[in-house]
């Protein structure tokens, strides 16, 4: 998908090594941490705690046995993360795309005040609205349900997807759309069949962002769930406990928070990048 | 297909939104009333025969679960309880044995595990939304209990009734400072919870150093006192002999350690803690009402932190944790339990269950060297911390919901759940009940070698804890409302203190001041 | 189409604003169950609260040095990034990974490393003679609360900004190669102007979550030592569940939210500009 590099046709090859140097530096102080905390969790808590390091041993598995054992709970865990990120970025990218496309198209009366709005919903302080909102979902029943969580991410994401997504749909000229309707379609069968396939590489980097958001949450998933909703963020959590720090424990669910997300962003990776080329950057 | 369930999502949330519209205002509020009755409990209405409950894991020697004759263990079978507690080893091995009770009962338990912050938070929120979702709940007296005590059923109401099983043992066999700071606020009047949990901070010390013939008499020589922590050590000779160390070990003399002393002093409740002990011990406290840190008061009258005690206790501690281990400005009992179990520390005060830890083969390198004594003592005693918590019942819960409540507490602060607790594998807790303790069983762990004490190692801190627990040792911080931003004045205003930004006596001035304008004082 | 969005945003923003605006003007400290009128002495005490201004300081250092590194160095590996002949896929995949790891999980891998029992990094630095202990130090807590941000989120910015780079025209550049531009000269004058408003993308979403995730500083330092890391937000965490003061809570919470919207403001404003 990457062209031949445009701007620097005409570099050296010492500009290139010293490239290849940056990049190398700034991949072993991104991986570093991650590289140890997948060593570590491979580890007894005696040799995790030994030092100098070692990244030459025995590696075992017993963490993560116990953790995927029936009293550890953690496949619960994961699942709960995977089902609330995965339905809330749904519904924000299906609310998102129909609201940011009419916010797009649509003449609004203030229509710069309105898309500001809609992102500001995103800015308040999560502890000072935790006291409404969790009167809201306790009189709905919502407190400790997935549906609960599903919502409460959506009250993230849903703002945030609306707001980028029609700033792709702005970049996307209306008259394709005029071109369809004149060959007979209606205003949403131009949307449904021109519009939205043009915009999908955005739909894409948007839904990977928004998966982001909520698989990453902390602080509304631990006032929203119980026990068995939890997520793998509050597990993380619980780790530290009045009797010391799972260390090895935390060191596993770091590796797993980042595997899905690894396979994932291997597939995805370039749609993102592309998708957000197209609209939100341009 | 796939544009299908994204349409079915869009349909669920837009029923959402409409129920939000239409919400509700269905509340059910359980009988929050009061018992006029105000006996002190301990079972004085027993008029019908007991029977035994058909719990299994009776212990002989304790005091069994009864009920009155005919009592039907099942009538509130299919009852749903979630009980809120911090992640704390009892909670661990109530869910462990969980289905003890409800086979017996018939009523479901969910046990629901947070850290003590978030325990705190959730409780608040439910309480606010005057939601029955946790119905038993593990109020840290002084986060959950002092504030919201009117948010709790009291609990003498069940005890006294002829028709439900009470308290085994009655209260007389809790630890009775305990009872008292866990269970009362402001009077006697009402019993909001039963003892639970019972951390208590003791000092944790190095055998192997301390017992070492060679340094023990070339410490005497040098310093002119023995080292051997105990009752009589000061808190002026701790810090002696953690100087001491520290020189010894740069000298090379030492080995087996890196530093004298460690503290929990990160700007956190631990700093508070680790600080009471030493300010207690110089006869300070946080303020000037009586049973401050017994049932707890309201009004805790004006600070104390200003007194030539406060600076004096401040003084020393600065001292000391300024010799201390390097990372101790970052630790929390946690940290500092970590370092102490990697061999790095000579002594500290730690929460005795940490010694399960110590004895733990896969996280400690200290097995087997550890020793227990109560903490050092200032101008006036030695003063121990207490850290314990007690469970209650919501009173937004169904009365029916409060009921099943009552067995569930009767069961898990029962002695001979204590003892199940105590013998969990999960590292356990040691019993908030005088009955366990007197078992010989009991007894017998509390020295090191035996049988009982590699089965229980929490045991092995029980002979210095039980010490601690005396009133003349233990400290009880204030109970009172206001009492988490005091926490919070108190370990920021210490952290500035122990970073240099202020002197002792500037940080004990600014806690005065700042209480006293919190508690309108 | 725009109907069930708003609705729901209307639910999710005004519903919970209004409360905001109520809760301040309530005590919570006395029964929480039924607050009771108080005028406005939340607002008085939170204005005259010393540590309300002091977190706010801390916060003005977390936020510009924060965004200012992660501005920069993002950028600036979205350049290198975009540079190298081979690997870019690669490169870009790896170094997006510190973004799935949750910012809890950030803290706790962070605390670990630091520690100076078993700590890592920690070691090393001992090595090098540096025995202070990092996140127990007051000069050293806050630059390592700032990198650990700057470790997680830096990618975000180098993948919008690669993302900007992509979608770069070709004719611009084309003609500055034909007038012999040095590449600082094509850099300062044709690309940056070109990639703008990635960059202020960039800077609007992360400018939104600095201010409200405290995530990294709950699991790690807590605010201290002596209030070094004690931003708004995490004071807000403290007021509101630790002392739960809603109605002071609600005050904060209302000032951090004018301030975050008078930034998303100010750099939409300079994102419009660049449009013109």
């Amino acid at each position: 998908m990457m062209e031949q590099t445009r701007a620097g046709r005409k570099r050296g090859a010492l500009g290139t090594a010293v490239l290849y140097v940056i990049v190398v530096i700034a991949l072993i102080w991104a991986l570093l941490p991650i590289v140890w905390m997948v060593l570590s969790s491979l580890k007894t808590q005696a040799g995790m705690f030994s030092m100098p390091p070692k990244f030459l041993f025995k590696p075992t598995f017993d963490t993560y046995r116990q953790m995927f054992s029936a009293s550890g709970g953690f496949g619960h865990y994961l699942w709960n993360s995977v089902v609330a990120s995965v339905l809330s970025t749904a519904i924000s990218l299906v609310l998102g795309t129909l609201g940011g496309f009419a916010l797009a198209r649509g003449h609004f009366k203030r229509g710069k005040d309105l898309s500001f709005w809609v992102i500001s919903t995103r800015m308040a302080p999560i502890p000072a609205v935790m006291l409404p909102l969790y009167l809201m979902f306790s009189k709905l029943g919502l407190i400790g349900t997935m549906t609960g969580l599903v919502f409460a991410y959506t009250t993230f994401n849903l703002p945030f997807a609306l707001w980028i997504m029609m700033t792709f749909f702005k970049d996307i000229p209306p008259a394709l759309e005029e071109a369809g309707m004149v060959d007979g379609c209606s205003k949403f069968q131009a949307f449904w069949k021109i519009t939205l396939p043009m915009a999908a590489p955005g739909l894409v980097a948007t839904g990977i962002l928004c998966l982001m958001f909520a698989w990453n949450d902390y602080s509304f998933a631990s006032v929203f769930t119980s026990t068995a909703t939890q997520t793998v963020p509050v597990a993380a959590s619980l780790l530290v406990s009045q009797e010391g720090v799972q260390w090895g424990q935390a060191m596993a669910t770091g590796t797993i928070i980042i595997l899905p997300m690894l396979i994932a962003g291997i597939f995805v990776r370039k749609y993102l990048v592309r998708g957000l080329s197209m609209g939100a950057v341009k | 297909m796939k544009k299908r369930a994204l349409k079915a999502a869009s349909v669920g949330a837009l029923g959402t939104v409409m129920v939000l519209a239409g919400c509700g205002t269905a509340n059910t509020n359980g009988a929050g009333g009061s018992n006029a009755d105000n006996s002190s409990g301990s079972a004085k209405t027993v008029a019908a025969r007991q029977v035994a409950a058909p719990f299994p894991g009776a212990v002989p020697g304790l005091p069994k679960i009864t009920a009155p004759a005919g009592f039907n263990w099942k009538q509130f079978a299919g009852t749903h309880l979630t009980f809120i507690s911090e992640n704390t080893p009892p909670s661990s091995a109530l869910a462990e044995n969980i289905k003890q009770f409800e086979k017996v009962t018939g009523i479901t338990v969910t046990i629901e595990q947070s850290d003590l912050s978030t325990v705190a938070q959730k409780v608040a929120l439910d309480f606010a939304a005057k939601s029955d979702k946790y119905q038993v709940i593990y109020p840290d007296p002084y986060q959950m209990l002092a504030k919201y005590s009117y948010d709790y059923v009291d609990l003498n109401r069940f005890n006294n009734d002829p028709t439900l099983p009470h308290i085994p043992g009655g209260l007389n066999d809790f630890i009775t400072s305990q009872l008292q700071v866990d269970g009362y606020m402001g009077n006697k009047d009402h019993l909001y919870a039963l003892p639970y949990d019972c951390p208590t901070m003791i000092l944790f010390y190095r055998k192997d150093i301390f017992d070492n013939p060679k340094y023990k008499a070339m410490f005497k020589k040098e310093e002119g006192f023995d080292w051997t922590p105990g009752p009589n050590l000061t808190w002026q000779q701790y810090y002696t002999i953690e100087k001491w160390i520290n020189q010894k070990v740069k000298q090379g003399v030492i080995k087996g350690v890196k530093y004298g002393a460690g503290a929990q002093a990160k700007q956190y409740d631990s700093l508070m803690c680790d600080f009471s002990n030493v300010l207690a011990a110089y006869g300070g406290d946080y303020f000037k009402a009586p049973n401050l840190g017994s049932i707890g008061t309201t009004n805790p009258g004006p600070s104390l932190m200003n007194s030539s005690k406060a600076i004096a206790a401040a003084t020393m501690y600065k001292k000391i944790v300024q010799a201390a281990a390097p990372g101790s400005t970052s630790w929390d009992w946690n940290g500092l339990a970590e370092a102490f179990a990697a061999g790095d520390i000579a002594m500290a005060p730690e929460w005795h269950e940490f010694a399960s830890m110590m004895e733990n083969p896969a996280k400690s390198k200290v097995v087997g060297k550890v020793g227990f004594a109560v903490l050092p003592r200032g101008p006036v005693r030695s003063a121990n911390i207490f850290g314990g918590t007690g469970i209650g019942i919501s009173k937004y819960a169904t009365p029916k919901e409060q009921k099943a409540a009552w067995l569930f507490i009767v069961w898990a602060t029962s002695p001979q759940a204590q003892y199940m607790i105590l013998k969990s594998k999960n590292g356990g807790e040691t019993p908030t009940r005088y009955s366990v303790y007197n078992l010989p069983e009991i007894k017998k762990g509390m020295t090191p070698g035996t049988k009982e004490s590699k089965e229980m190692p929490n045991l092995l801190a029980m002979k210095a804890t039980l010490e601690a627990w005396k009133p003349q040792n233990v400290y009880m911080r204030p109970k009172i409302p206001q009492w988490p931003q005091v926490d919070s004045i108190v370990f920021t205003e210490l952290s500035k203190m122990l970073a240099n930004q202020e002197t002792p006596a500037q940080a004990m001035k600014n806690i005065a001041q700042q209480s006293n304008q919190l508690t309108g004082n | 189409m725009l109907a069930p969005s708003v609705v729901i945003l209307a639910i999710i923003s005004i519903v919970p604003l209004f409360y905001m605006i109520y809760a301040s003007l309530m005590n919570y400290t006395l029964n929480p169950d039924q607050p009771v009128f108080y005028q406005l002495h939340n607002w008085l005490s939170v204005l005259r609260d010393a540590t309300y201004w002091h977190s706010w300081g801390r916060t003005v250092v977390f936020v510009v040095v924060g965004l200012a590194v992660e501005l920069l160095l993002g950028t600036g590996l979205a350049l290198a990034i975009y540079h190298i002949p081979k690997g870019r896929n690669l490169v870009a995949t790896l170094w997006m990974l510190p973004l799935f790891v949750a910012p809890i999980v950030t803290g706790l891998l962070g605390r670990f490393l630091l520690n100076t029992t078993y700590g890592m990094y920690a070691w090393l630095l001992q090595c090098i003679g540096m025995n202070t202990d990092i996140l127990g130090t007051t000069s050293t807590a806050m630059p390592a609360i700032i990198l650990m941000d700057v470790w997680e989120w830096t990618p975000l910015i180098t993948i919008i900004v690669l993302a900007g780079l992509q979608a770069m025209p070709e004719e611009p550049l084309e003609a500055a190669d034909v007038d012999g531009a040095s590449y600082w000269m094509k850099l300062r004058y044709v690309i940056l102007p070109l990639v703008k408003r990635a960059i202020v993308v960039a800077l609007l979403i992360r400018s939104m979550d600095i201010l409200r995730y405290v995530d990294t500083i709950l699991i790690t330092t807590q605010g201290g030592p002596a209030d070094s890391t004690k931003t708004v937000g995490y004071y807000l965490v403290q007021v509101a569940f630790q002392f739960q003061d809603f109605g002071r809570a609600a005050a904060i919470g209302l000032t951090m939210l004018v301030v975050t919207i008078f930034l998303g403001k100010s750099f939409i404003r300079i994102f419009a500009r660049g449009e013109e």
